[in-house]
């Protein structure tokens, strides 16, 4: 064996044997168990009720399993201690599911947030600002609050945040809902943009994605476990 | 630098976005303090005049008719050397007599016996820390030893009403200062909680993109300090303005002095920043 297969990459998201009751007690997922490697995605389908936005939610630590082990950037979040969840946090852009906009900050405050609570120059949050509201032609909408924005336009503030600080991981939970043909073909082409740029993503959809990412792969949940 | 500034720009929009509950907030903690301003006032003016009432207390020692001058004199020296003691003076019969006539207004002895009946005394002034009924007594006791006094008397019946008066004030005024300071934290906790509660979303979507505790709360903090430090200095520039409209001959108002004000609204304000702690702890707690 080479030095080279001897050396394990560390995965990014890794959950081992992860069990999970929801708040009624029913059981969603036994012993799940995910590998996910640096620049790498994955496409997770299922039935609604299967526990997809459940999974989001384990992974930026707003929950914690009954049984079984999640880590997330080398960072054990099954003990869901403060800290560390902050951490895992500040390396994921996530969008739907638990993921919304501040209705009190501005379209481009809101696109912000991210590189502020991260502690980023001004200069560079106005440059990397400046190209997202371009990237998603949302230039006019900059000074609008979320309440004025339409379905489509929301999803794509929240695509230019989650992307806006270069983070790791992105967490999307039903990326193409709602879009109407021309965002959505246009949705599509970024997260094939992203999943070529060695960042990662765990998109979580009820329907597999009709276009194929790169470097990624797909899994489905059935009877609460990962296939 | 990016972070305070976001911070800042929060207070702001708390501020501009919730100006009725701020004014609100402002205008009811501004007259709580101004209700423990004039407690604290009243209180140093009430132990202002308990003190002067006390310098007048004195405790009378009678000597003997066979008494010579010369044990008299040693009897002074040893009462002077007690550490309760601040003054001993020596009063002669015929003192008493010219004391006894400025008191009434006329000499009582006149046309009375060719001797003087009134008993020559020192009259001792106790050091201002031992001016209590169990120190006086004490002194009293020790005094009793001494030769050479035949009856030691003071206000003691006054000195113990004064004490009990003045421990029900404290008492009363510990209990209404601590009311007055927990409506002050739980009523701009409650104002704080308000707004904060408006605000929930924001905050649960800041603590997903992984802002600390501090990010999100010290808006909510600096404001609790700002609206309770404003509204307890708007409560003292209120009593300064009565204090140069009014004036008692009779009576001295004792005002605490300048650092103390200064002290107090620092301490107000942080008192405010509890509040502001306390007003958002589950909504940071549930991020």
């Amino acid at each position: 064996m080479t030095e080279l297969e001897n050396e394990r990459i560390e995965p990014l998201v890794e959950l081992v044997d992860v069990s999970m009751r929801s708040d009624r007690g029913e059981s969603v997922f036994r012993d799940l168990t995910l590998d996910l490697l640096p620049g790498r995605s994955v496409v997770i389908t299922g039935s609604s009720g299967s526990g997809k936005t459940m999974l989001g939610e384990l992974l930026i630590g707003l929950r914690i399993p009954q049984s079984g082990k999640i880590r997330l950037f080398g960072h054990d979040l099954s003990r869901r201690k403060r800290s560390v969840v902050r951490r895992v946090r500040l390396q994921i852009g996530g969008v739907g599911g638990q993921f919304r906009l501040v209705p009190s900050l501005t379209v481009a405050q809101n696109i912000s947030l991210p590189m502020v609570i991260a502690g980023e120059r001004k200069k560079i949050r106005q440059e990397r600002l400046r190209k997202m509201l371009a990237e998603f032609s949302l230039l006019r909408q900059a000074g609008e609050y979320p309440g004025s924005l339409t379905r489509v336009e929301n999803t794509l503030v929240l695509l230019a945040r989650a992307s806006v600080a270069n983070q790791p991981l992105m967490i999307i939970d039903e990326p193409l809902a709602g879009l109407d043909q021309k965002t959505f073909s246009r949705v599509a082409d970024f997260l094939a943009k992203v999943s070529i740029s060695g960042r990662s993503m765990i998109i979580l959809a009820s329907d597999p994605l009709p276009v194929q990412l790169p470097n990624s792969e797909q899994r489905q949940i059935v009877n609460g476990a990962l296939v | 630098m990016t972070r305070i500034v976001h911070i800042l720009r929060e207070l702001g929009r708390n501020l501009a976005r919730h100006p009725g509950t701020v004014l609100g907030s402002i205008l009811s903690l501004t007259l709580l303090f101004l209700l423990f301003d004039l407690f604290w006032i009243g209180s140093m003016t009430s132990e202002n005049f308990y003190r002067t009432l006390l310098s007048d207390l004195r405790m009378e020692l009678y000597l003997p008719e066979e008494i010579s001058d010369s044990s008299i004199t040693s009897l002074n020296r040893e009462i002077l050397s007690l550490e309760e003691v601040f003054s001993a003076e020596y009063v002669s019969k015929e003192t008493a007599r010219s004391r006894l006539e400025q008191l009434v207004g006329y000499d009582l002895l006149v046309g009375y016996d060719s001797t003087n009946p009134l008993p020559r005394s020192i009259i001792i002034t106790v050091e201002s820390d031992f001016q209590n009924v169990n120190d006086m007594d004490l002194l009293q006791q020790r005094l009793a030893s001494l030769t050479g006094s035949t009856e030691i008397v003071y206000s003691r019946h006054w000195l113990e009403k004064a004490e009990n008066t003045r421990s029900i004030i404290l008492q009363l005024g510990l209990l209404l200062g601590g009311l007055i300071l927990l409506t002050i934290l739980f009523n701009s906790a409650n104002n704080i909680r308000l707004m904060a509660r408006a605000r929930a979303q924001g905050f649960r979507q800041m603590a997903l993109l992984g802002a600390g505790r501090i990010f999100v709360g010290m808006p909510f903090f600096i404001e609790g300090f700002f609206m309770a430090g404003a509204s307890s200095a708007f409560g003292w520039l209120i009593i300064l303005y009565g204090r140069s409209k009014i004036s008692l001959a009779q009576f001295e108002i004792m005002y605490p002095p300048h650092d103390q004000v200064i002290v107090y609204c620092v301490l107000a304000g942080l008192l405010g920043s509890l509040s502001g702690y306390v007003g958002i702890r589950k909504l940071l707690k549930n991020g």
